[in-house]
């Protein structure tokens, strides 16, 4: 099982897959993950994926077997 | 007991968890934002709402520093992060607050001001925010050195609540 942590004003809301199945709304699952992480980076946001506990920023193409994804706000000054 | 009276608490306003997690995803990339007022979530989010969303960051900000980090921070009140760029600087992150930029004795700062104002693009709860900018310093410190406003003076984040 995985999932996106897609950080928003209500704290964050999830988005969840499963890789134990290879069902048609296994893969739809996935594929929406996968539009999630490909839109976020394309408004500027940051991917960062759990690694040993904490989170580390991810510049690889996703990837179902990731355990935890996390949408990072893109940032401005001032 | 105290998870049963947290349910019985966010009940009595109204929310459950269970009522959070059916909610319709929001993407925030989707919406327009830069006309709300500060430290505001927008219209429609009630008194509840706030305080479900502060609740549910910190479990994000706790899963994203891990145990560790996310203890220090609360015994201390910030994080200090040493620049990768510039030697004998550091960052030090506060919940909700303007990075401080800190040098060591000698140390010349890049930035003529000792704070710089960082903000998200949409709004998201002080503590979730805090998470996203540690990871930012640590790991792309090279988008901090891009949008960074330096400041003469500390101030809350005007996008976060």
């Amino acid at each position: 099982m995985g999932r996106i942590i897609v950080a928003n004003r209500r704290g964050h809301q999830l988005v969840e897959w499963t890789t134990e199945t290879d069902t048609p709304e296994a893969q739809a699952q996935i594929a929406e993950a996968e539009r999630i992480i490909r839109e976020a980076r394309e408004n500027g946001c940051l991917v960062s994926k759990r690694v040993d506990g904490k989170h580390v920023v991810d510049r690889e193409p996703f990837n179902p077997k990731v355990e935890e994804y996390q949408i990072i706000a893109p940032i401005a000054g001032g | 007991m105290l998870t049963r009276i947290s349910a019985w608490w966010r009940g009595l306003w109204g929310h459950s968890q269970a009522l959070v997690a059916e909610a319709p995803l929001e993407i925030p990339w989707e919406r327009e934002w830069g006309y709300l007022p500060k430290r505001n979530a927008g219209p429609g989010f009630s008194s509840a709402d706030y305080v479900e969303a502060r609740r549910r960051a910190r479990e994000v900000a706790l899963a994203t520093l891990g145990d560790e980090l996310w203890a220090q921070l609360r015994r201390q009140g910030y994080l200090d992060v040493p620049s990768k760029r510039f030697p004998g600087l550091s960052y030090r992150l506060r919940i909700g607050r303007r990075i401080e930029v800190r040098t060591a004795l000698g140390v010349i700062s890049p930035w003529p001001y000792d704070y710089l104002c960082i903000n998200p693009l949409y709004p998201l709860p002080e503590e979730e925010f805090f998470a996203h900018l540690y990871l930012y310093v640590r790991d792309r410190e090279d988008i901090i050195l891009d949008v960074a406003a330096p400041q003469p003076w500390d101030q809350a984040l005007g996008r976060t609540f």
